[in-house]
């Protein structure tokens, strides 16, 4: 039997390509065709049968010697017009009936939103997924017996995916529901992707790359060490490779464990945790006001505009963009005073006046200019500045659907013709309309600097991808520059991080790096539900009427929470890292956040990954910042 | 095509021939699903046809039939299609299962074995803890898998044997009942005491059954549709030249009120049976009987204009709360009909305008269900009560896991079927419940797609027209009114099936004829089908003899003959 169909199937699809192997699929779906080709076959001959023996109006027991047209009416008599009636009328309700199935079948998939939204609920796909295996998902090292999802058999012979390190990765590889993650974007199959029985028999079977492992750029090292560094924390850690976009270590807290999730009503709880929110990755899908850190930017900007040899006043009144507008002052109050500084002394003791002052100076469209080689959004109106879209063209990866499950949300900038100099002056420093960043936008602009040759490589997370670049941003001379002025926040006289990584330059390894402090407003939170708590407001017109009825968040504008971040990039002369940290409420950035980095930098040295470089460390040293 | 018996015989064979081809697939992605279907059921189903064609052979031969052949082929055709996809659904281990989890694991266990002994290396396998052979394809017989437990014993005493047997017997005494005129001249003068006498057994289904089934998940009182069919033609034929004599429209009291008391009656039982599908089946077979047999214009829009004012009157108060609010006043009108309405028929409404969102909690016949759900599980109930936006997620769930369950779920597989199916045993109709007899159609248009589909919406046609058919030729006004009473009750049963399944319709818990094994419903659709080839023989045999200027009228045409 195997044999005859075999043949069949041969002789039917003769393709040029070499025939595909014989998927034992094709038998029951060449069955099943044949099975309803022939039933249609009999149909067809039913039909032709029935429409073959149609007979003339009955004729009544009349003489037969009446003229034909008497003898027709009275033949037809008017109960049979009914029934013929009711005949076409069958005919066309069945008609209309069948071309609801021909839209349940072809359009609906595509074209019915409210279809598309819960067909998550069809019980088909969670079939699809269990009876496809996967390939294994392997970190940097590509070796089977560390693999970071992978298939296990116990001892009943049932099949487990199992994920050895489960939290740590949860927002990378994602789970069956919600968002799909690289699980789904790798290994997932929609329903509607099954092929129906013609293509089965085609040949052309669902193309699930189950046999595929997949290597990840992923250190299963760094990330751990991301993992124990954040615990108890709310934050997130980027870990990138700037030469080539890899990305070693991508990490959130508070994450969730994928095992739990396989429970709806865990994922539906965790889903409606407002105040951790669990399931967000912080490092791809929160907003944060970058602060400090955002002067990086603004750094780049100036040297791309060739203000870099500005010199600004900071005094003790503060900086005052406008008449009238809130003087600009640093974080230690009035008392803070830098006097006349460059941009390298600015970078080191991170003035908040000098960078406003930058930022007025630059102006919208150097910003603009800056920010979009950096991959930043930027917008003209504030409206459209806070859409919070997602950015997946901004991974180099193998398949849109990997880009979109890995999609960081754009970070944003406003850069219209009305920006007033006030605003100009607050996005210099990183507040204002500079709030809207992500600490995975923030590793980016490290990395732009870090990159020896001053390009900004788009992050990547499979291994075998061949490197892609996003813009040249900055001339290799000019990142040179920019990675020595970094070096002066970690090791300078007066940087703001030179004591948490003293010892780390007592190793021998040089840093570079960018203390941020943010202050956010946040809602406030009932301690026993966990939600936000609101208000409820009535919007009336000058009659009375209601024009609107809504739910406020209470904003708790006496205790901002303030936000610790800390950019880092090692070793220095050729940066194998580039990390961004940020803790939520961590305070100042170099208490709770340049520690982590620390933490960080000396587990990359223990794994091996400055040993590359210090080779070139010889040829190429870090010219002295211009004065 | 010619109607003749041989002709027929072999368009049966084609039907055996083509049935093995799609048994034999199920059989095979059974195999490769891990589980053996049933040789001995799938002979014991071929076997059917064993007594089909002997029944062909004595219409033919001793009966000497002369009517249209078409009818039987097509109703076997349909019936031939209901086989296959019971077999498919009762073969496989989770549709049958107690608990259905288990049956599913194993299956997918099975299929992901497979995967991995054809295409991992031998590294992997040994990591699996596998014998590390190298990957190669495996012949369908080398898989493991679960033997099939059906014994000859259990093909012998299951129903699926006896109730198509018992369908055939019925078949063959309603032909030859209805063949001999005594008989329908005795069904035309008594027609009044034949419906009362069927509302007997029906008052005792109505206190003995509970939601609407009786018997398991059969519902018994299907047979009774003929009789009342019947007692209603009879009284039309008797009185139609009466009722068309209309004063400004309307018929006379005298003559349209006992009409009118006979249509009400089945509707009564239904009523309390909470069987709205045979209900909506019965007005429209009624009203068409009755358009059919009086036709007089204002009568004919009287009647559309109260069909359309009922449905509109339904519509609006089964609309979902934020659809009505979109037109000024419709939300007052709505609330009494609304509250009016049994909760059975706001659900459905509601299923099938709004299917994919639930209704809010606090709506009346959603309350119970909602609660029963939450108090059964505890967590859930907790997690609602933290706050709205929670809320609305688990009414979402449990709309979706109880009412919404089936229709959505059904809805799903026809998608996931698009043109061809996804072949027969290689989708998953096991996972809409009751697919093997008021969902047939879902499951057929999984597996075998919209081309599935269109042969059996084609074929029902074709029953319907030759039907009709029947009826026209037909040349005394009982026999007219029968069949078409017949084939319109099966066609508008069929169209209320396939309608409510494709969301066209509300859903109703009506069977597709023929198509649908389930209970007695093929027990009600063979005896139909006797009585119209037994009009259908009549019909050629008064052609005959019309056709013979010379011979005399004879006894066929003692009935009352036509306008």
């Amino acid at each position: 039997m195997n044999f005859i169909l075999s043949l069949l199937l041969l002789l039917l699809f003769q393709s040029p390509s070499p025939t595909p192997p014989l998927v034992p699929e094709r038998v029951p779906a060449l069955l099943t065709l044949i099975y309803v080709g022939g039933l249609a076959l009999i149909v067809l001959l039913l039909l032709i049968g029935l429409l073959r023996s149609r007979r003339p109006a009955v004729n009544a027991a009349v003489p037969q010697d009446l003229p034909k047209d008497v003898k027709r009416r009275l033949g037809s008599t008017s109960t049979n017009r009914g029934l013929r009636a009711l005949r076409w009328l069958f005919v066309l309700l069945s008609l209309t009936i069948f071309s609801f199935h021909i839209y349940w079948a072809h359009y609906a998939a595509e074209r019915n939103e409210k279809f598309q939204e819960l067909s998550y609920k069809d019980l088909r796909a969670r079939r699809l997924s269990e009876s496809t295996l996967r390939g294994w998902i392997l970190d940097r090292s590509g070796r089977l017996d560390q693999a970071i999802a992978y298939y296990r058999r116990d001892s009943s012979g049932e099949i487990h995916r199992e994920y050895p390190l489960d939290k740590a990765l949860a927002h990378i590889l994602g789970s069956d529901r919600g968002d799909p993650g690289l699980e789904r974007a790798l290994f997932g199959v929609e329903s509607g992707a099954m092929p129906e029985a013609l293509q089965v028999v085609k040949g052309q079977t669902l193309e699930f790359k189950g046999n595929q492992d997949v290597r990840l750029t992923i250190d299963r090292n760094l990330q751990l060490a991301a993992v124990d560094q954040l615990k108890g924390k709310h934050g997130a850690v980027v870990v990138l490779n700037p030469q080539n976009g890899e990305v070693l270590a991508l990490y959130s807290e508070p994450s969730y464990s994928l095992k739990d999730v396989e429970d709806e009503t865990t994922w539906i709880r965790l889903e409606a945790n407002e105040r951790d929110k669990p399931l967000v990755s912080r490092a791809l899908g929160a907003y944060y006001i970058p602060g400090s850190t955002f002067k990086t930017v603004t750094m780049t900007a100036a040297f791309l505009a060739g203000l870099q040899d500005t010199e600004f006043t900071c005094s003790s009144s503060g900086f005052q963009a406008s008449p009238g507008s809130n003087p600009i002052l640093d974080d230690g109050g009035p008392g803070e005073v830098h006097g006349r500084i460059g941009i390298d002394t600015a970078f080191e003791v991170s003035c908040n006046q000098y960078f406003a002052q930058m930022g007025v100076k630059l102006g919208p469209d150097k910003l603009k200019q800056a920010a979009q080689l950096l991959g930043i959004g930027t917008y003209d109106t504030p409206s459209e500045a806070l859409r919070g879209r997602k950015e997946p063209e901004l991974w180099n990866a193998s398949t849109d659907a990997v880009k979109r499950a890995l999609a960081p949300r754009e970070a944003t900038i406003v850069t219209g013709k009305q920006l007033t100099r006030y605003d100009l002056a607050l996005i210099g420093y990183g507040q204002g309309y500079a709030g809207q960043m992500t600490p995975f936008q923030m590793a980016l602009a490290a990395s732009a600097i870090a990159n020896t040759d001053g390009k900004l490589m788009k992050p990547k997370i499979e291994f075998n991808r061949p490197p892609e670049v996003f813009k040249q941003v900055m001339p290799a001379q000019t990142a040179a520059t920019l990675r020595g002025i970094m070096s002066l926040v970690t090791g300078g006289p007066r940087g703001t991080a030179r004591g948490v990584f003293a010892p780390i330059k007592a190793a021998g390894i040089n840093t570079g790096g960018k203390t941020g402090t943010a202050q956010k407003v946040v809602p406030v939170y009932d301690p026993k539900t966990g939600e936000p708590k609101t208000r409820h407001r009535i919007e009336r017109d000058n009659r009375g009427n209601i024009i609107r009825e809504y739910d406020e968040l209470i904003m708790d504008q006496e205790h901002p929470r303030i936000d610790a971040w800390f950019l880092c990039i090692a070793p220095l002369e050729r940066p194998q890292i580039a990390i961004a940290v940020i803790v939520e409420g961590g305070g100042y950035g170099s208490k709770s956040a340049a520690p982590i980095a620390a933490a960080l930098v000396l587990k990359a040295r223990d794994s091996g990954y400055f040993n590359v470089s210090n080779n070139q460390a010889q040829q190429s040293s870090p010219p002295k910042p211009k004065r | 095509m010619k109607n003749r018996a041989s002709s027929h015989l072999l368009l049966l064979l084609l039907i055996v021939g083509f049935e093995i081809a799609g048994y034999f697939a199920i059989h095979r992605a059974g195999l490769l699903r891990g589980y053996e279907t049933s040789i001995i059921g799938a002979v014991r189903d071929l076997m059917m046809f064993v007594p089909l064609m002997a029944l062909v052979l004595w219409l033919s031969r001793s009966m000497r039939f002369a009517g249209n052949w078409i009818l039987f082929t097509t109703a076997i055709l349909l019936f031939s299609i209901g086989l296959l996809v019971q077999y498919r659904l009762y073969s496989d281990p989770e549709y049958n299962a107690r608990n259905k989890a288990i049956a599913r694991e194993e299956k997918m266990d099975a299929l992901r074995t497979r995967y991995i002994m054809e295409n991992y290396d031998p590294a992997k396998k040994q990591m699996m803890g596998l014998p590390p052979t190298p990957a190669q394809p495996l012949s369908i017989e080398q898989l493991p898998h679960k033997p099939s437990n059906y014994t000859v014993w259990n093909a012998v005493t299951s129903g699926y044997t006896w109730i198509p047997v018992f369908s055939f017997i019925a078949f063959a005494v309603a032909y030859w009942l209805c063949g001999r005129d005594g008989f329908l001249l005795w069904l035309q003068r008594n027609s009044f005491i034949i419906v009362l006498l069927t509302l007997v057994p029906l008052a005792v289904a109505v206190f003995t059954s509970s939601a609407g089934k009786a018997l398991g998940n059969m519902t018994p009182w299907e047979p009774s549709k003929i009789p009342f069919l019947v007692g209603f033609a009879g009284i039309l034929t008797a009185r139609y030249k009466d009722l068309a004599e209309t004063y400004w429209g309307i018929p006379r009291a005298r003559d349209i009120v006992p009409l009118l008391v006979m249509a009400m009656l089945p509707f009564v039982p239904f009523f309390a049976l909470k069987d709205f599908g045979q209900m909506l089946i019965f007005s429209g077979a009624y009203t068409t009987l009755y358009l059919v047999a009086v036709r007089r214009w204002p009568q004919l829009l009287l009647f559309v204009g109260s069909v359309l004012l009922v449905i509109s009157i339904l519509v609006v108060g089964a609309l979902p709360r934020d659809v009505q609010e979109k037109v000024p006043l419709l939300p007052t009108i709505a609330r009494p009909i609304g509250a009016a309405l049994p909760s059975r028929i706001q659900q459905r409404f509601h299923l099938w305008l709004d299917g994919f969102d639930p209704p809010s909690p606090e709506v009346s016949w959603w309350k119970k269900d909602y609660q029963d759900a939450l108090n059964k599980d505890p967590r859930l109930k907790e997690l609602a009560e933290q706050s709205p936006a929670m809320q609305k997620t688990v009414n979402v769930d449990i709309w979706f896991d109880k009412l919404a369950f089936q229709p959505a779920q059904a809805v799903f597989g026809i998608a996931s079927g698009k043109t061809t199916g996804r072949g027969l045993g290689l989708g998953y109709p096991e996972v809409i419940p009751i697919a093997d007899s008021d969902y047939v159609y879902a499951a057929i248009g999984e597996e075998m797609g919209v081309a599935g589909g269109a042969v059996v919406i084609l074929s029902i046609i074709i029953f319907v027209v030759a039907g009709v058919r029947t009826s026209l030729e037909a040349r005394d006004m009982f026999t007219k009114l029968c069949a078409a009473g017949l084939t319109a009750f099966m066609g508008f049963q069929a169209l209320v099936n396939v309608g409510g399944i494709l969301r066209a319709l509300p859903m109703t818990g009506i069977t597709l004829p023929f198509v649908s094994h389930g209970g007695f419903s093929l027990i009600t659709s063979f005896a139909m089908l006797g009585m119209l080839m037994a009009f259908s023989n009549r019909n050629a045999r008064d052609r005959v003899i019309a056709d013979r200027p010379t011979v005399k009228p004879t006894s066929s045409l003692k009935l009352e003959a036509v306008q």
